[in-house]
């Protein structure tokens, strides 16, 4: 940098020289932007005239050695006026050659031929007066220079020399391009990528972001947007990755679930979610302080949903694994165990081994044991399955198993190809089948031990195999069958033995035991080879492996013994039942509480009720209880005799006779004979009885009359006679006048009484007698209105409203004298017996019933007790109220009048409610 | 012989009633006679009088045929209270009835002391004293 004193120091050019000095010195104060100390120099008055008459070219040398700059001046002829150092020193790296003094232009163009033309033409260009200022290329590889054309005037202020100015921008230019470079790079870098300002401001984003993010996005739109904001962020975590950034200031990565786009397929919109790997970073400046905030994310969001389907299958195959029924082993390459599931691990009681390290199984004492070792290179080596049983021994309290004794294992090895790292694998399923062997080896002491009893028994033992279908026979069923032992047996031969119909059903048990797995328990007939004929029981059982019927089994056994012994019993127990069911005589025998041990056919038919024996004769006929029969039943046991009566069952309606005998044993036989035929008399008349009853119900009527009579003649007649003659005695006994008037009296009282009585006796004696009494076709609207009539006063003064309906029979041939005397007792009645509680009302009404009339008189008076004197209703002075004019009279005349005419009368009633009198006529 | 303290008669003919009445006065068996014309009337009585000893009666002489409560109601009635009465009550059945009918059902209320035919004897009348 030169200062304004040097410059003063050179001030002595000539005043025209000094302005184009000083002009060159602005243009290349202007080329050089050193224009403001230039002007500062300039604005300096006194300066002027000293710079104008010094200057010269070794001056003008001089200072553009002084420029920092590299600068070279050349004249109207091409020829290099003045060069500094630095111009020198770059010409020399660049192109290659030393620049000296009256060097042309040309040289320099020669260098540099893709610039000649160019630099030629500025030149020329810049001779008349323009300036240029433009970045060239220079060398190889190609240095970048900011390059000034300046004219520099001589006195006529004609251009008579260019100064050129490079300044070296290389690093300028290459500055602008790394970073366009750069910001084309990041604009196309496939992830998303987002500046923001410290408090969240959106800033910039690549391209990559705003598809993520879409047009819509207000940020895309370079809309103002603040991150922290936006509500959706403070959800997918996005905020709380920044602001761990903002407080860490440093970068902080995770895998966030932040949107989902919708995916339409045929009508089905499909929501995916977008996965993407998150990045938050700060950058800092010097102080450390945050000046903005970048994201950059990574849309993962096919590896996540792969990782997520994968940890799903991989938990699945897990859960699978962990709780198949068998133990399952998984093995490494090297023999490490790497997977156990839960039922390996109760099985062996196994420790999750701690540390990642277990033992690989070659140096196991427990997997020698169970020489897995050995098995596990072998699977390894010959790529196959293996599959064993292995029994092994146990000790109490041998470490890593919690067995004890002998155990059975089912074991299959067999290799498989991790899918991943594509090593080979060893797995290992692991079957307790100890109790299942137990099963068999129990079996086989089973069949041992019938082959060794069988002797005893005659029972022998039997098996078919189901697959091969061959038969096997224990020595003992050989015995039976009467053959050497070990003779070849088929399922055909051993099948011939039976008799047809034995074989029949030996089949037809084999077929449901194959195809339903029954068991089956027969009894059969055999003829053996010495033709003798045999009764056994063969007993058979199927038996199973993995859901497969693989063989059936058995015994057989000889019980032509038992059979024969059985066989005599039941057929003297049946000699027995047919000489008792023979005899025409009923024979039971029963114990002491009465069950019946044995009854006879005559017997079952006369108790006529399903089964008896077996069963208490008490319980099933309760009625028997307290009766004549069990009277003597128990009179039997005491006197230790026997004890015979006859008695009559009204169920079968029959007399029997009965013979009860007590037996050793403490039972009792019975026996019994149908007797009905000897009482054949009482039969008949009851017959005859019931004959004369269906015949003529009017004769039981009589019947009926009859006793009525003698009953009134008993009670109403012998009352008074009874006080006549206890009157006649007091009044003997005494002498008193007045105690005679008085008992005088009462004799008056008790004729009058006799005299009543005997009036309504004989109105009703003959009416009963009068039994053709002359009917005549009367209207029953008629005779009510007759009887009305005549009982005027009491209708009107007891207000009584009378209503009828005889439309559907308003005639009836009746004797005229009876149907007034019934109407009127009714309405009587009606009005003796209304209720005080509500106005009285009578309905008379006729109808037609079985073809004959009924009448009925229904009140709404005081009703009747029909529970307590319903008896008594119809009955000879028979009252139920304490109503003085009540005679109980007035029902039995009308009782016996339509008696007398073959027709019957009866009442509903309820207390407090009303009477219904239904009378019904006989037919006509 | 001690006379009785009380006898009810139970009937619904007055006629009756008097007569009883004065033969039992004549032979002065008892210091009361009470009559009722209704039975229910002198089940009334006893069933109000339950704990006083002194309103009991020490014999009934009850006819059967009788309106509203009969003397058979009565029986079957008084059966149901006897055992709770304060003193032993003597029921005799006096009825104009000869049927034997009517003396078999009377037989069957065991606690009945007899069954008497009107009219009462001076006989027994005595004897009912003892």
């Amino acid at each position: 940098m030169f200062s304004a004193s040097k410059i003063f120091k050179v001030g002595t050019l000539p005043k025209n020289t000094y302005v184009n000095f000083l002009k060159s010195l602005y243009s290349l104060a202007d080329s050089m932007n050193l224009y403001n100390i230039i002007v500062t120099f300039g604005l300096i008055p006194s300066a002027y005239a000293k710079l104008k008459c010094s200057m010269n070219n070794a001056l003008l040398r001089q200072v553009v050695e002084a420029l920092p700059d590299p600068a070279a001046v050349f004249d109207r002829q091409l020829q290099l006026i003045a060069v500094n150092r630095a111009f020198a020193e770059e010409n020399r790296k660049l192109l290659g050659f030393e620049l000296t003094g009256g060097d042309s232009l040309q040289k320099i163009c020669d260098a540099c031929p893709h610039l000649a033309e160019l630099l030629l033409n500025k030149w020329r260009r810049a001779l008349e007066g323009e300036r240029f200022n433009t970045v060239l290329a220079f060398g190889d590889p190609p240095r970048h220079y900011q390059t000034s054309f300046s004219p520099l005037c001589a006195g006529n202020g004609q251009a008579d020399m260019v100064m050129m100015v490079a300044r070296n921008v290389q690093q300028e230019v290459e500055a602008r391009e790394n970073e366009l470079f750069f910001r084309s790079v990041l604009e196309n870098l496939p992830v998303g990528l987002h500046e923001l300002t410290a408090e969240g401001w959106h800033r910039n984003m690549n391209g990559a972001l705003r598809r993520m993010l879409g047009a819509d996005h207000p940020a895309a739109k370079n809309e103002p947007y603040n991150i922290f904001a936006d509500p959706i962020n403070a959800r997918n975590g996005l905020n709380s990755l920044l602001v761990e950034v903002k407080e860490l200031k440093a970068p902080v990565k995770r895998e966030m679930y932040l949107h989902y786009v919708e995916e339409v397929h045929d009508n089905v919109t499909r929501i995916r979610p977008m996965y993407y790997e998150t990045t938050g970073f700060p950058v800092l400046d010097a102080q450390g302080n945050i000046t903005c905030l970048f994201l950059i994310l990574n849309e993962i969001t096919e590896k996540k949903l792969a990782q997520l389907s994968l940890e799903k299958s991989e938990r699945l195959l897990q859960t699978i694994v962990e709780h198949l029924p068998v133990g399952y082993i998984q093995f490494d390459n090297f023999g490490f165990i790497r997977r156990v599931n839960q039922t390996q691990r109760r099985f062996f009681t196994w420790q999750e081994p701690e540390g990642p390290a277990s033992t690989a199984l070659h140096h196991d004492p427990f997997s020698k044991l169970f020489e897995l070792d050995r098995l596990f290179a072998q699977v390894l080596q010959n790529g196959k399955m293996v599959r064993l049983e292995k029994k092994l021994d146990y000790l109490p309290g041998q470490p890593g198993t919690g067995m004890e004794g002998e155990v059975f294992l089912d074991l299959t090895m067999f290799p498989v190809e991790d899918p991943v790292d594509k090593d080979r694998i060893v797995v290992a399923l692991v079957n307790d089948i100890t109790e299942k062997k137990r099963q068999e080896l129990e079996n086989n002491k089973t069949h041992e031990f019938l082959t060794q009893t069988g002797e005893l028994g005659k029972i022998g033992g039997w098996e078919v195999d189901m697959q091969t279908r061959t038969m096997r026979w224990s020595a003992q069923t050989y015995k039976i069958h009467e053959l050497p032992p070990y003779a070849a047996m088929t399922m055909e031969k051993a099948l011939s033995f039976f008799t047809v119909e034995s074989r029949a059903k030996i089949e037809q048990a084999f077929k449901a035991c194959m195809e339903r797995g029954k068991a089956f328990d027969l009894q059969v007939t055999i003829h053996t080879a010495r033709n003798n004929i045999l009764q056994a029981r063969t007993i058979g059982k199927p038996e199973y492996r993995n859901g497969r019927i693989i063989r059936i089994y058995g015994v057989i056994q000889d019980i032509t013994e038992q059979y024969k012994i059985k066989h005599q019993l039941t057929r003297n127990t049946e000699l027995m039942r047919l000489f008792f069911d023979t005899i025409d005589m009923g024979y039971a025998v029963m114990d002491k509480e009465g069950k019946v041990n044995f009854i006879n056919r005559k017997a079952q038919e006369i108790v006529d009720h399903g089964t008896v024996i077996g069963k208490n004769i008490f319980e099933v006929f309760p009625m028997l209880v307290g009766s004549t029969f069990h009277a003597r039943v128990q009179q039997c046991m005491e006197l230790q005799a026997p004890v015979s009566f006859s008695n009559y069952l009204p169920v079968p309606d029959k007399w029997y006779e009965f013979l009860l005998a007590p037996m050793q044993d403490g039972n009792i036989s019975i026996f019994t004979r149908n007797i009905t035929d000897s009482k054949k008399m009482q039969r008949e008349l009851r017959k005859a009885n019931e004959q004369l009853s269906s015949l003529n119900k009017y004769l039981v009527n009589q019947n009926k009359q009859l006793e009525d009579f003698a009953h009134i003649t008993s009670h109403n007649l012998r009352a008074p006679i009874a006080n006549m003659k206890a009157l006649m005695q007091i009044m003997s006994e005494t002498d008193g006048e007045e105690e005679k008037e008085l008992y005088y009296n009462m004799f008056q009282e008790v004729i009058r009484n006799i005299d009543e009585t005997l009036n309504d006796l004989i109105e009703v004696v003959q009416i009963r007698k009068d039994l053709n009494v002359e009917k005549e076709r009367l209207a029953f609207a008629d005779r009510l209105q007759k009887v009305k009539d005549i009982l005027l006063v009491d209708i009107e003064t007891s207000g009584i409203r009378i209503t009828t309906d005889f439309t559907e029979a308003p005639h009836i041939e009746y004797p005229r004298i009876y149907l007034d005397s019934i109407l009127q007792n009714l309405l009587t009645n009606a009005i003796k017996y209304r209720s005080p509680e509500r106005r009285p009302a009578l309905h008379f009404q006729t109808r037609v019933e079985d073809g004959g009339i009924v009448l009925t008189a229904e009140d709404n008076g005081h009703g009747i007790d029909m529970e307590r004197y319903g008896g008594k209703l119809f009955g000879f002075r028979k009252t139920f109220h304490k109503n003085k004019d009540a005679k109980g009279i007035g029902l039995f005349i009308t009782k016996s009048q339509i008696e007398a005419m073959g027709g019957s009368i009866t009442a509903e009633s309820s207390l407090g409610k009303g009477t219904k009198f239904i009378i019904t006529f006989r037919p006509e | 012989m001690k006379p009785l303290k009380s006898i009810f008669i139970v009937d619904d003919d007055p006629i009756h009633q008097q007569i009883t009445e004065i033969m039992l006065h004549r032979l002065s068996i008892s210091e009361a006679v009470s009559r009722f014309s209704d039975a229910q009337d002198a089940l009334d009585h006893i069933r109000a009088n339950m704990h006083d000893a002194r309103a009991m009666p020490d014999i009934i002489l009850l006819d059967l045929n009788m309106p509203v409560m009969d003397g058979w109601e009565f029986l079957e009635a008084f059966d149901a209270v006897r055992s709770t009465l304060p003193s032993k009550i003597k029921v005799y059945v006096l009825t104009s009835s000869i049927d034997e009918k009517d003396r078999e059902r009377v037989s069957r209320f065991t606690f009945v002391e007899g069954y008497l035919t009107k009219p009462l004897s001076k006989e027994i009348i005595l004897q009912l004293a003892q």
